[in-house]
This record gives structure tokens, sequence and C-alpha cells, in this order.
């Protein structure tokens, strides 16, 4: 859900790159990461991953399968999504991430990431943000829909 | 009957795999999602941003048992063949197709380079839908793992299977 005002980057006080429980408000979204996909990252992924179902990467056996081209694997869009999400939050600090896989992604399709804060709360003084994360393509069709929470540090 | 096929692939283990999480790997895959924070390459940086090794992106557990699994740190009572395989061949001997429905992944702590860790898989669920015509079964995995020093939980994967036919 798309609140009515966004705050800027600056707003959020993320100039200094960390991002602290007491800059984070309801509504905030985070930076949008975008990437256009192509083959080679999906042969990047197969490597990567130890992934290598070829309907990712072999043309000729996707299309003779009835598949238009090869496809993305469902855990890159995850994986790019969460890269979208530890840019924000920090590395090391998501404690869940979780998703469903909506559609399929195709190699020049332009992906980018919907990150918006759905709550803060703090728990046993750990500071956490409840994310509604999801990846999207230039038409807005979801790929990726899910949440994320993750800890991260007070000003003190 | 489909519900016998349910009834007996509940509870039944996927995996028992120990591997090492090597920092050469970490920064391979970070490259592959499209990340590039110092964090995953350089020790230095990971410190600054007050962790105590490289850590690994966020999805990196779902692939690690592929990498690292060295045979010398298998434990004796893994499951073996392809306990996956055993799960989903009688769903795939009726056609359809497989998909990955869902994914889900809890951190007690972020994976770190040098970890040696042993991920546990056991079918926690499946069950079954009719939709349009067709039958989806849906089949839950869950991955926990632990760390072999101090036995403590690091992280859990959860994954959702579908079989459509």
């Amino acid at each position: 859900m798309r609140p009515a005002t966004v705050r800027t980057l600056e707003e959020q006080n993320m100039a200094d790159g960390v991002l602290y429980f007491e800059d984070v408000a309801e509504g905030d979204e985070a930076p949008v990461l975008t990437h256009t996909l192509t083959r080679t990252d999906l042969v990047a992924y197969a490597g990567a991953s130890g992934d290598f179902n070829p309907m990712h990467h072999d043309e000729v056996k996707a299309t003779a399968a009835g598949q238009p081209s090869v496809f993305g694997h469902g855990m890159f869009s995850m994986g790019l999504l969460g890269t979208a999400i530890t840019d924000y939050v920090g590395v090391g600090n998501v404690t869940r991430f979780t998703v469903r896989f909506a559609r399929q992604t195709w190699p020049d399709e332009e992906l980018h990431s919907v990150i918006v804060v759905t709550g803060t709360r703090t728990e046993d003084a750990t500071h956490l943000i409840d994310l509604d994360v999801r990846l999207v393509n230039a038409a807005g069709e979801e790929k990726v829909v899910g949440e994320a929470t993750a800890k991260v540090p007070a000003r003190g | 009957m489909a519900d016998d096929i349910l009834s007996t692939i509940i509870g039944t283990p996927t995996a028992s795999t120990v591997v090492t999480v090597e920092r050469g790997q970490l920064a391979l895959f970070a490259g592959a999602v499209k990340d590039d924070a110092p964090e995953y390459r350089d020790p230095r940086a990971a410190a600054d941003a007050g962790l105590p090794g490289i850590p690994a992106p966020p999805t990196y557990p779902f692939v690690m048992g592929n990498f690292g699994a060295y045979p010398e740190l298998q434990p004796a009572d893994a499951p073996t063949g392809n306990p996956m395989g055993a799960v989903l061949g009688p769903l795939m001997a009726k056609g359809g197709i497989i998909l990955h429905g869902e994914q889900e992944f809890l951190y007690h702590r972020p994976v770190f380079a040098g970890d040696v860790l042993e991920g546990k898989g056991l079918v926690v669920d499946a069950y079954q839908k009719e939709s349009k015509g067709k039958t989806m079964t849906f089949v839950v995995v869950e991955t926990a793992w632990t760390d072999t020093t101090t036995g403590e939980p690091v992280c859990t994967s959860r994954m959702n299977i579908i079989h459509r036919v």
C-alpha cells in the first residue's frame, strides 16, 4: 500500500548510508533497485547457485519445451530483491525474508524493487522494521511478492 | 490415491548435509544477485559494518548445500540417494510440472565465511487443492541450519513446492 506522502531519502536521514531505527517511519519507501535482465545474468546465477535447470540457460531446450525463451530463476528474482533490501537496511541485518513467486521473468525485462515500511517495533531492546517487498516489471506486473523484517541500530 | 502419497511424504527427511561456507563463493553469489556491497568482499568493510566476518547474501542459504559439502564432513546417518526425488517421484509419475511456489528464510544470525553448518531437511507439510480443473499438490520442506561448532541455530529455510497436474 503506497502512502499518500513519501519521504525523500534526505528526510529519512540516510545520507551517511546507515538506516537508524529512529529515522524509519511507516510508509517510508526504500531506494528503488532497477535491473534489466539478461541471459548472461541467468548463466552467472546458474553458476553461482549450482542450479543448472536448462530452462534458465539453454534457449534450445526452453523453446523445445514450449517456452518463448529461457526465463529467470525464481531465486534470482528473490536474490535481486534481497539486494535491494540489504541496500536499505544494511548487510547482515535481515532477520526474516519470505516471498511468493507470482510470475516468470524474461530476458530484457526491466525489473525494479518496491519496498515499503509497514511497521516498526522494539522487542527485548531489539529494534525491528517490517517491510512489504515486491519485485515488479516496468508494466507493474508482480514477479515476487513478500515480506521482510530487519534488525536495525538505534542512534542511542 | 493422492492422499496416500501425502501421508507417506510428510515427515520424510530430505537432506542432512554439512557444508563449509567459503569466502570466494559468497563474493561470486553476491555478484550474481547484483550486489556490489563491499561487506561481501572485504573483511575490513564487514568489520566497519559491525560484522564478525564476511556475511552471506540473504538468499545464499538456499544454495549453500550445493557447495562445500565435502565428503569427509558428511554425517554417517545422512539420507542416501535422492530423497527429494523419492518424495516427488510419485507425483511426477502422474505428469504435470513442479514449481517453486514460496520461499521463506528465518535468520538467527547471518551466515559467515568460515562457518561449518549442518542442514537437516524435512517434509513438514503436504496438502492438495483443486483449482481450475487441476490438482495442485503443495509440499513444504523445512531445512534447519545449525552451527556445528556451537550447535546454535543459524537459519531456517522453508520451501513450498507446487506440483500441478
